[in-house]
């Protein structure tokens, strides 16, 4: 299209957005005579007026012999019964169709549009809930210095433990040498004063002793009964 | 004015201005353009819908190369199912009813396809001749026969689609003759006689629609066997 050479103020203004189609067509009467034919001979002839022009006209043309009934007027009569009977059973079916077809065409782009905006929103929902863990975080790091505290803490404590065990064991090693010291120190005086007690004991003061066990001996069994 | 069984054959020429070519032009003037919208009206979502099946269903056979001929296969199939359906209509004459008009169509497009297949893939063109699985002492009367067969095709694309419509016409020219000459004599007779009228028109209308689909898919099938 040459858009030059079109009529500047009647034409369409610009290319986009292009005006919406209409709703519905032209008004027809019969399928053929637009309304308008009708309203514009109303003024003057009322309503009968377009009918009266047919039926004249139609008159006209046949007894003139300007259009002659022969064979072609039957295959007309036939081929336009068939038309009409077509148009009148399945025309508002196709009319459905084709409004189907475009209305799966919209649908089809409104799904993308949709699914994109779901998607969207299901991303905002992630962002949010990611955004409430960052929030937690400082509760983790929190938990995480806390740990490590108490691990340092309880370093620090196995190792004073071990330190005071050490130094027990210095000490308890000392307390037992001087124990050692002592005891047998002890016991070799207890050795030697046994030894020379021994060696001190006559044979006269043995027998002595052991009359005199014996003499206690009689005396004891005497007082004592033995139990039965 | 007194028709004559042929006078809807001839071509039309008014005041001795021939008005063949227009009569081919017409149909194409009945249909949608394209628009730049989006979202069209009724009528041409229909026609791209049905232009789509068309072309769906021509090009799936064929391989890639094949589907540079979608436009003019495409185009082709709707130009005939205009003219057959437009000639069905009273007192308007059918181009396609012309043998001419239809060996315009179907030899150079037959052509085409076989100098494709031999420019192309010639012995796998050639070897179409020889249907799998013939006796050896066959072989040469079935290449003869083969051959034959193949340089007839274009005779039988237009001569089919021509004698398809004329018949039809015809035919319903004579009945209608038939009708109109009993109508005042046996009423009932021309009753039924408009029965057979209008059960032959609806197998015109059927007709009309196969011939064009069966020209395109013979062509589409030929440039299968040769693309």
């Amino acid at each position: 299209v040459l858009h030059t050479t079109r009529p500047l103020h009647t034409t369409l203004q610009r290319l986009a957005p292009l005006p919406p189609l209409p709703e519905k067509g032209g008004e027809v009467r019969y399928g053929l005579i637009p309304e308008e034919f009708f309203q514009f001979l109303y003024p003057k002839t009322g309503v009968t007026g377009p009918y009266m022009l047919g039926t004249g006209l139609l008159l006209y043309f046949l007894s003139k012999e300007i259009y002659v009934i022969n064979h072609e007027t039957v295959a007309a009569a036939c081929i336009l019964s068939v038309i009409i009977y077509g148009v009148k059973k399945y025309g508002s079916d196709v009319a459905a169709f084709a409004d189907k077809l475009n209305e799966e065409k919209i649908a089809k782009a409104l799904a993308v549009k949709n699914e994109a905006i779901k998607d969207l929103e299901a991303a905002i929902e992630q962002e949010k809930k990611e955004q409430w863990r960052a929030e937690g975080h400082t509760y983790l790091f929190d938990a995480k210095r806390n740990n490590i505290v108490m691990l340092l803490e309880t370093n620090y404590r196995e190792r004073l433990l071990t330190v005071y065990n050490e130094v027990k064991k210095r000490l308890d090693y000392q307390v037992a040498m001087q124990n050692l010291k002592r005891q047998k120190e002890q016991d070799h005086m207890i050795q030697w004063v046994e030894k020379n007690v021994v060696q001190s004991i006559t044979p006269q003061q043995q027998k002595e002793s052991i009359a005199k066990c014996i003499l206690d001996l009689k005396a004891l069994s005497k007082s004592a009964q033995a139990a039965v | 004015m007194s028709l004559s069984f042929f006078d809807q054959f001839t071509s039309p020429c008014l005041l001795g201005i021939p008005l063949i070519l227009l009569s081919m032009l017409f149909p194409a003037l009945l249909l949608p353009s394209q628009s730049n919208r989006w979202v069209n009206n009724r009528l041409s979502t229909l026609q791209s819908w049905f232009l789509h099946l068309i072309t769906k269903q021509l090009m799936i056979p064929l391989n890639k190369k094949g589907h540079k001929w979608a436009l003019i296969l495409t185009s082709l199939m709707m130009l005939l199912l205009t003219i057959n359906l437009l000639g069905l209509l009273p007192y308007t004459f059918t181009p396609t009813t012309q043998l001419s008009m239809n060996m315009a169509f179907a030899l150079p497009l037959w052509l085409a396809t076989l100098l494709t297949g031999l420019r192309n893939q010639p012995s796998i063109s050639l070897g179409h001749l020889l249907p799998e699985g013939t006796p050896t002492l066959l072989i040469p009367a079935l290449i003869m026969i083969e051959t034959t067969s193949l340089l007839i095709r274009p005779l039988a694309l237009g001569v089919r689609l021509t004698a398809n419509l004329t018949a039809g016409h015809l035919l319903i020219q004579l009945i209608s003759t038939a009708t109109t000459a009993l109508l005042p004599i046996m009423p009932a007779a021309s009753a039924l006689t408009t029965l057979i009228l209008l059960l032959l028109t609806i197998l015109e209308l059927a007709v009309a629609m196969i011939q064009a689909y069966v020209f395109v898919l013979l062509l589409s099938l030929y440039l299968q066997e040769n693309i």
